[in-house]
């Protein structure tokens, strides 16, 4: 994890309270090569966006305490975020409104479009 | 509740107004009281038609009696003038000196004859008559012989020249072969003056010398109009019977009994109406009384209704919310483990060792396809549960269309065909879409075995149209009165709620959506969306 080449990889933070969800993507994602990083819910996503330049975000809308876009909202500059929603419209549209949203997803998706998306995201951040 | 209580305050009074001026009943009860009053007046006047004829009848015989007993005076003169003549040689002046005491008219004339082989002779003569020595022949003849035979007074007519005289012959007054004769000149037809001193009362009496009124045989009238109606009394003079026909010029009963039945009938008929009257008021009465009731009852009736309906209504729209509540529910607790089993598949398929061909390639591309199925459901049960008004935007028909038909590509044996020009209308973008992806799915499914699919739009008056059509299996009418109810379904896959929700997208939307189905020939969706999109509100 420490070779140059393993910084040139792309580095994402899964963020969901779903365990399951969580862990699927985290393994799909390091399948493709990412360098994933995950968190359970908004307040530890917050911290880690401090101390870590990611360079895409997927993230949760819907989470106990601190939801997607409330931790979207506090970000300075945030990495490009892709936000998964179980809901559908109404969150897409409140998450529409926020500029720095890179896309929006509703549950379940199709796999191929989520990497599709974290892949642009990420050529577009660097 | 005002708003429906004015029509029928209306429709009750148009009621009165339009209604007969009498109800059946008592229009029966008013005819048959007439009825009897009609009828009591005509008893009334039989039964005073009745008095009538009896009391004339009276008169008239009081009357045959006083002529009666002037021929009996008739009689006795001839019988004693046939003494006179009979009583051997008698002097020709003590004759007429006899004849002239009982001769009452100056057209009278007497004479005496005896029959003499076959013919009679006058033997003796006073006053304007045949004279001594003259023979009877023709009808004098014939009426002597009468006389001769009848051995009692006999009457008739003889006619010389213009005179018409009444003749009373008696035989035998002056010894056997002989005849008394008494012969008057009289105009029958000259009407006698009556007055309260004659022998007719106050009667008109037409007096016949025949048993039946013969014009040709009247002896004497009171009246020119002959023949007399009324009542006819036949009596005896000697062998003859005469006839008296009587009538009465004013009322013999009097005018009370004259007026009686015209007092009975207007008796009857002011009975009659005052009766109909008072059962008109209080049926009329009993009429409104009762269409009052009707009418609060039917009040009462349309207000429970109401109050049913409202509460099914209010029922209904409760099982919807709770419905939508669950459907919320279980839709949004669905997609999280769909989604977690989408990626589980995901990392199966990418990180699968086995060779190409072996089977669980097959078996997770078979469960891919079912999570899409449950997701597909679940979206539906999300779109009927959300139910929110739409955000309109102009949105260009068309492209709309293309964008549909591009997210559903079509089965095999499936033709798509895309009409229309471009048009523009205020609307929200997901939600059309979202209709138009579930009519053409479903027109997909209708074509088990192939077939067209048309998805047309055109323009109307102040609208557009979306035409989805399909060439599938069709329905039937009871079919498609349903296909818009909330989970009525006839596939095998899906809850039945897609056309329910697109019916509601449109209808929030102010448009409708209409079905045209032939079985086994295909069905035809039309959405109707409004240009002017200001009209419809988009609530929030």
């Amino acid at each position: 994890m420490n070779g140059p080449a393993e910084l040139k990889r792309p580095t994402v933070l899964v963020v969901d309270d779903e365990v399951g969800m969580r862990d699927t993507l985290v393994a799909i994602l390091e399948y493709h090569g990412y360098r994933v990083w995950s968190a359970p819910d908004g307040e530890t996503a917050f911290s880690a966006v401090q101390e870590e330049d990611f360079d895409v975000l997927v993230m949760d809308i819907r989470m106990p305490g601190r939801d997607g876009v409330s931790v979207l909202e506090e970000l300075g500059i945030p990495p490009r975020v892709i936000l998964m929603t179980a809901y559908a419209a109404e969150d897409r549209l409140r998450a529409a409104a926020d500029a720095n949203v890179f896309a929006v997803l509703s549950k379940p998706f199709d796999m191929n479009r989520m990497l599709s998306l974290v892949a642009q995201a990420s050529e577009e951040n660097k | 509740m005002t708003g429906s209580n004015a029509p029928r305050a209306n429709s009750m009074t148009g009621k009165w107004v339009k209604r007969w001026p009498l109800r059946p009943l008592s229009a029966v009860i008013l005819l048959v009281l007439a009825a009897v009053a009609a009828a009591s007046c005509l008893i009334t006047q039989n039964v005073v038609a009745d008095q009538e004829r009896l009391i004339l009848r009276e008169q008239t015989a009081e009357v045959a009696a006083v002529v009666g007993s002037s021929f009996a005076g008739a009689q006795s003169s001839l019988q004693l003038l046939g003494q006179i003549a009979g009583s051997g040689d008698t002097h020709p002046k003590l004759f007429a000196a006899a004849a002239h005491a009982v001769t009452t008219a100056s057209t009278q004339g007497w004479l005496v004859t005896i029959k003499s082989g076959t013919s009679l002779k006058v033997t003796a003569a006073a006053g304007n008559g045949p004279v001594v020595g003259q023979a009877l022949s023709g009808a004098q003849g014939t009426l002597a012989g009468r006389a001769l035979a009848a051995k009692g007074l006999v009457s008739g007519f003889v006619r010389d020249g213009r005179a018409l005289r009444l003749v009373f012959a008696l035989g035998g007054a002056a010894g056997p072969g002989t005849v008394v004769w008494q012969e008057t000149v009289i105009s029958p037809t000259t009407p006698t003056p009556t007055g309260p001193t004659s022998p007719w009362h106050s009667l008109n009496v037409a007096i016949y010398l025949s048993n039946h009124p013969d014009p040709s045989a009247l002896v004497v009238t009171t009246t020119k109009d002959l023949p007399l109606a009324g009542v006819q009394y036949p009596f005896r003079v000697g062998a003859d019977t005469w006839l008296i026909v009587a009538s009465s010029p004013q009322s013999v009963v009097g005018s009370l009994g004259q007026d009686m039945p015209w007092i009975v009938l207007a008796f009857g008929v002011v009975t009659a109406v005052l009766m109909t009257a008072v059962l008109e008021t209080l049926g009329r009465r009993r009429d409104y009384a009762s269409a009052l009731v009707e009418e609060r009852t039917a009040s009462l009736r349309s207000a429970i209704a109401e109050r049913e309906t409202a509460q099914a209504s209010l029922s209904r729209q409760e099982n919807m919310a709770a419905i939508g509540q669950l459907a919320a529910t279980v839709g949004h607790e669905l997609r999280n483990p769909l989604a977690v089993v989408m990626n589980v598949l995901y990392l199966m398929k990418v990180g699968s060792k086995a060779a190409a061909d072996d089977p669980i390639h097959r078996h997770v591309a078979t469960a891919e396809r079912e999570i899409s199925a449950a997701t597909r459901i679940v979206s539906d049960l999300l779109d009927f549960a959300a139910g929110r008004g739409p955000i309109l935007a102009p949105v260009e028909v068309c492209d709309l269309v293309t964008e549909a038909l591009s997210v559903v590509p079509p089965p095999d044996g499936v033709q798509v065909v895309q009409r229309g020009e471009p048009l523009v209308v205020d609307a929200d973008r997901d939600q059309i879409r979202q209709a138009l992806l579930n009519l053409i799915t479903n027109g997909y499914d209708a074509m088990p075995s192939g077939g067209v699919l048309t998805v047309s739009t055109t323009s109307g008056p102040g609208s557009v149209q979306i035409t989805v059509t399909d060439t599938g299996m069709g329905m039937d009418e009871k079919t498609s009165g349903s296909i818009f109810t909330p989970f009525f379904t006839k596939k095998t896959r899906g809850i039945g709620l897609g056309l329910a929700v697109t019916k509601r997208v449109i209808e929030a939307h102010g448009g409708t959506i209409a079905v045209q189905s032939t079985p086994g020939a295909g069905t035809s969706f039309t959405l109707t969306l409004p240009v002017l999109a200001a009209m419809v509100s988009a609530p929030q």
